[in-house]
C-alpha cells in the first residue's frame, strides 16, 4: 500500500470512513470540506491509497491560534517573546479501524509535524496544541506532547509540543 | 475421425495499459547537445533509458512539491540553492491555515505559560523517525 497525504479534496470519499468514533467520523463527513473552503476554519490533509486515490484511510485537520499577551499571568510572561504567541492547533488526527496498526497514524502526525515547521518558517509558530482523548495521551506522548494543567475534568485533554523540540528532531533526523 | 483445419491465431493485442506508447521530440541542437552529453554522464544507452529517468525524477519533483516540500540542494559548506519551476509552483498547495480562537481556562493558560517559556525538551525517539523522509 502506498500511502499518499494531501489536502481534503471534494470528491474525496468520506462517507464511509469508521474511525470507531461517530464525532471524528461526523467532522470528516458534514464538516470538513465547508470548513476548509467556505468557513475557512481548519485544513483537513487526508490519507489515500495510491491504488484507491478517492478514498479516506485517514485525516487530520490543522488550523492557526495565537494567545495575546495580555490573557497570560503576570508572573510567567517574563519568559515568553514580548508578542502574541503563534500556535498551530492539531484538532482532530483518526485512522480509519480496517488500516489501524498499520503505521498510518505515524504518518499523518509525521506529515502535521512537517506542515507546522513549513508554517512556523513562514508565519511564526511556537507550539503545537492538540486536544487528545484521555485514552489516547500515551500515544501523543510518545512524539514529546506534554499535558496542560487545568482542563476540564470530562472531555479531551489539551496538550503542547514546542516547535523549538520539533526542529530539533529535524536536525537528528 | 476428420481433422479440423485450425486457423492461424492472430496475436492478442496488449491491453490499452500495457500497450507502449512512441515518443518523439523535436529539439533544438543544443538541446540535442545536452541530452547527448546527459546520456554520457549518466552512462545511458538509449533514448527510453533517458525518458525514463527523467520522467522519474519530474515524478518526484512534482509529488514533493504538491505536498509544499520546497527543494534544495546543498553544498558540503552548508551553503543551499532552491529550485523553483514556474510549472512545479503551480502544483504547490497554499501555504495558509485558517485562524481559530481557542478558548483556555486560566490554569491552562499558565501551564502553556510555564511550558513556552522553558527550554524546549529534547526530541523524543518517535520524534525524531516522525521526521525522517
Amino acid at each position: 500500500m502506498a500511502v499518499l497525504i494531501r489536502r481534503l479534496e471534494e470528491p474525496d470519499q468520506v462517507e464511509l470512513f469508521d474511525c470507531g468514533d461517530e464525532p471524528l467520523n461526523n467532522y470528516l463527513r458534514r464538516h470538513a470540506w465547508t470548513n476548509q473552503q467556505k468557513s475557512s476554519i481548519g485544513v483537513t490533509y487526508v490519507a489515500v491509497d495510491e491504488g484507491a486515490p478517492r478514498t479516506v484511510l485517514g485525516y487530520f485537520t490543522l488550523a492557526t491560534a495565537s494567545v495575546p499577551r495580555a490573557a497570560f499571568p503576570k508572573k510567567h510572561v517574563r519568559g515568553l517573546p514580548p508578542y502574541d504567541l503563534p500556535l498551530i492547533l492539531l484538532a482532530r488526527l483518526a485512522v480509519d479501524h480496517r488500516f489501524s496498526g498499520k503505521g498510518l497514524g505515524h504518518a499523518l502526525i509525521s506529515e502535521a509535524f512537517k506542515i507546522a515547521l513549513r508554517v512556523a518558517d513562514d508565519v511564526g509558530c511556537r507550539g503545537i496544541i492538540a486536544d487528545a482523548y484521555r485514552d489516547r495521551i500515551d500515544w501523543y506522548a510518545r512524539y514529546g506532547f506534554v499535558a496542560l494543567e487545568g482542563c476540564a475534568p470530562s472531555g479531551p485533554e489539551r496538550l503542547f509540543l514546542d516547535i523549538r523540540t520539533v526542529r530539533m528532531a529535524l536536525k537528528q533526523a | 475421425m476428420g481433422l479440423k483445419s485450425r486457423q492461424p491465431k492472430k496475436p492478442t493485442p496488449l491491453p490499452r495499459a500495457r500497450r507502449k506508447s512512441k515518443f518523439q521530440a523535436d529539439l533544438a541542437p543544443a538541446e540535442d547537445r545536452m541530452v547527448r552529453g546527459l546520456k554520457r554522464e549518466l552512462q545511458l544507452n538509449s533514448n527510453t533509458d533517458f525518458l525514463s529517468d527523467a520522467v522519474a525524477l519530474f515524478r518526484w519533483a512534482v509529488g514533493e512539491r504538491k505536498r509544499g516540500y520546497r527543494i534544495f540542494s546543498e553544498a558540503t559548506t552548508g551553503e543551499r540553492k532552491e529550485l523553483v519551476l514556474p510549472r512545479l509552483e503551480r502544483v504547490a498547495p497554499e501555504l495558509e491555515l485558517p485562524r481559530v480562537e481557542i478558548s483556555w481556562t486560566p490554569r491552562e493558560l499558565e501551564s502553556l505559560a510555564e511550558l513556552a517559556s522553558k527550554e524546549p525538551a529534547p526530541p523524543t525517539e518517535a520524534l525524531i523517525r516522525a521526521m525522517r523522509g
